[in-house]
């Protein structure tokens, strides 16, 4: 932690006092956001709207406690505050900057925040979008390998113009996934030094421009050997883009609430959305993908 | 932020091993409550979530748990519980196979504080060996290893992400003693052999414990739904979403007795070896220390015993 830099991503740039080397770096220029070391309450919010274990929220503030790591204050969509703990490495705090704090920021400017990964299709993109475990950056990756550009990993955020945010050129792949995709993670960093999973940068195939999101797919999985595409319609895609929403019970207490489901209600109206089922054992990828892809062109979307 | 011990207890966990009959508790529960004409859908069981569900835990805490260890969501699990508990406006029943633990910083991973109760519904090993077999696509042998190795558990894999957090079984003998001697607990002991063999006797306790109608209409009604012939009925119409992708069904058979038919004479001593002690307590061996093949005849010895349900403490 020390030299300042300026990085960017979502379309803004970004001050960071902690290395963000996979971003792409501005040499220099005003700034959006900012991460800065510095003092951060240990016990909360005064008058905080929403109180969880290790999170409080009030309008336009998040303050969260990750244990070993540190605490951070994110507020006014602009600036993070991050008090590391004693022995904590960098690379976790990273982790928690680039996600839970990011998605906070952009929540905080009144972006809509899906979990989930986007990928180029022509001059559009596709969201898939599902609960963790259920195949998304394995999906993305054997989809990048196979020649697609993505937008992002793990935070779609789509902006005023439903289009979706180029974020960080990166994937992050468990041990296990990587494996299957034929990936040697010997050549890789871990996200932490604690766990088993690693950084794929996108060195070639990085979409870093904003594109109109045309369709959104949510993975779910079964205890069958099938796969399933259920369209979805009416007033049950507003319901999943709402249940997709990145951290979701941060919203109320930012004060954002309604805010958010205006945004769901817009993006559901202007988006295909289908659930997918697939096998939750034997995950048969290039299978899955073609079927995407037959999908897909069933409902014009074509590279 | 620790928990007073003001906090409003909400939760009574439904513990087991697992395929010891806790979805049968579940599904009876649903119908206790759901107090239909038609039996509940079993793939719509609403009696929450279990224990170990990372969702159920991430949506508690808010902030990324995912790139934690397992030993770091453990820490955070019993502040989440009482966070869940406190927001309940009536008890909830939850399922859990994590045996009753302590954290290396000395908090308990269930904490008493939040929970109303604890029903542990116990079966015979020698049964879980053959089901829990046949749920994970595993040998017979390899399951009773696993079976008397403390360090097993589920959900532990460290190169990529479950849907449920990691789950310390310990041995199963340990598992039984966990949750027994669990200091400060509502604890009640259940038999599924008690249940098979007594069911109206046996779910009014379970009912009356948990805080659940217990008159004999409601029991017998929701017993009458709950049957297995009706459970597979259902899966083999539509299925069940709980069933392992490895198995060809879940609700097999659901007998007591089951490992005679599937057992050799060596694979039973080996369990009677790993589990002696918890067995005969329990009423799985008798006094000659041979395994108990009828329960009709048994039943007396264990509601006699100390360890039966009750609605108080079991010490």
């Amino acid at each position: 932690m020390g030299k300042i830099q300026i990085y960017t991503a979502f379309g803004l740039n970004i001050s960071s006092d902690i290395e963000l080397s996979l971003l792409r770096a501005n040499t220099s220029g005003p700034y959006d956001i900012c991460f800065a070391r510095g003092n951060v309450s240990k016990s909360g919010l005064e008058g905080a709207a929403v109180i969880r274990p290790h999170s409080q929220t009030s309008p336009n503030v998040l303050w969260f406690h990750a244990p070993g790591i540190a605490w951070f204050y994110v507020t006014g969509g602009s600036q993070v505050v991050y008090e590391p703990e004693k022995g904590a490495d960098e690379q976790s705090i990273r982790l928690y900057l680039l996600g839970t704090c990011m998605g906070a920021l952009m929540h905080q400017r009144n972006r809509l925040v899906i979990h989930g990964n986007a990928v180029r299709i022509g001059g559009e993109c596709v969201v898939f979008a599902g609960i963790s475990g259920n195949g998304k950056s394995t999906l993305a990756t054997a989809l990048y390998q196979k020649g697609y550009q993505l937008l992002a990993d793990d935070l779609a955020v789509i902006d005023e113009h439903y289009q979706v945010l180029p974020s960080y050129p990166q994937i992050k792949l468990w041990r296990n996934t990587a494996d299957k995709l034929g990936i040697d993670v010997s050549l890789l960093s871990r996200i932490r030094p604690q766990i088993e999973k690693y950084v794929l940068p996108l060195t070639h195939g990085f979409c870093d421009q904003a594109l109109p999101i045309k369709a959104v797919y949510i993975l779910s999985t079964h205890n069958q050997d099938t796969f399933e595409f259920n369209p979805i319609r009416g007033v049950d895609k507003f319901i999943l883009m709402k249940n997709q929403t990145y951290r979701v019970g941060h919203l109320e207490g930012l004060g954002l609430r309604a805010q958010h489901l205006k945004l769901c209600a817009q993006l559901a109206d202007r988006t295909v959305m289908t659930r997918i089922v697939r096998p939750r054992k034997g995950f048969a990828l290039d299978k899955l993908v073609n079927l995407i892809e037959e999908d897909m062109q069933k409902n014009g979307i074509a590279a | 932020m620790k928990y007073s011990e003001n906090l409003q207890a909400s939760i009574y966990w439904l513990v087991s091993y697992p395929k010891s009959g806790n979805t049968w508790v579940r599904t009876f529960i649903a119908n206790l409550q759901a107090n239909d004409l038609e039996p509940v859908d079993i793939n719509e069981l609403q009696t929450g979530a279990i224990a170990s569900s990372r969702e159920w835990v991430q949506g508690a805490l808010d902030f990324d748990i995912n790139e934690l260890t397992h030993d770091e969501v453990d820490y955070l699990r019993p502040e989440a519980y009482c966070w869940l508990s406190q927001q309940m406006a009536a008890p909830q029943y939850h399922k859990i196979h994590d045996a009753y633990t302590r954290l290396a910083n000395g908090d308990v991973l269930i904490p008493p504080v939040a929970t109303c109760g604890s029903l542990y519904i116990v079966r015979n090993p020698l049964d879980v060996v053959v089901s829990f077999a046949h749920h994970n696509n595993c040998s017979v042998d390899q399951t009773i290893t696993n079976m008397a190795n403390p360090e097993f558990c589920g959900g532990n894999g460290e190169q990529g992400l479950h849907y449920q957090l990691r789950q310390r079984l310990l041995s199963w003998s340990a598992h039984v003693l966990s949750w027994l001697n669990a200091e400060g607990m509502n604890v009640a002991l259940v038999r599924y052999e008690d249940m098979k063999c007594d069911p109206l006797n046996t779910f009014t306790k379970v009912a009356r414990f948990l805080e659940l109608p217990y008159d004999k209409i409601s029991v017998e009604k929701a017993l009458s739904h709950s049957g297995i012939e009706k459970l597979q009925a259902q899966e083999a119409k539509n299925g069940f979403k709980e069933k392992s992708q490895n198995s060809v069904n879940f609700f097999r058979k659901g007998i007591v007795g089951d490992w005679q038919k599937n057992m050799t004479e060596e694979q039973v001593q080996r369990v009677i070896d790993d589990h002696r002690d918890v067995m005969l307590r329990l009423g799985y061996l008798d006094n000659d220390g041979l395994p108990v093949r009828c329960f009709e005849r048994s039943l007396s010895r264990i509601n006699d015993s100390k360890y039966g349900l009750s609605p108080s403490p079991v010490s």
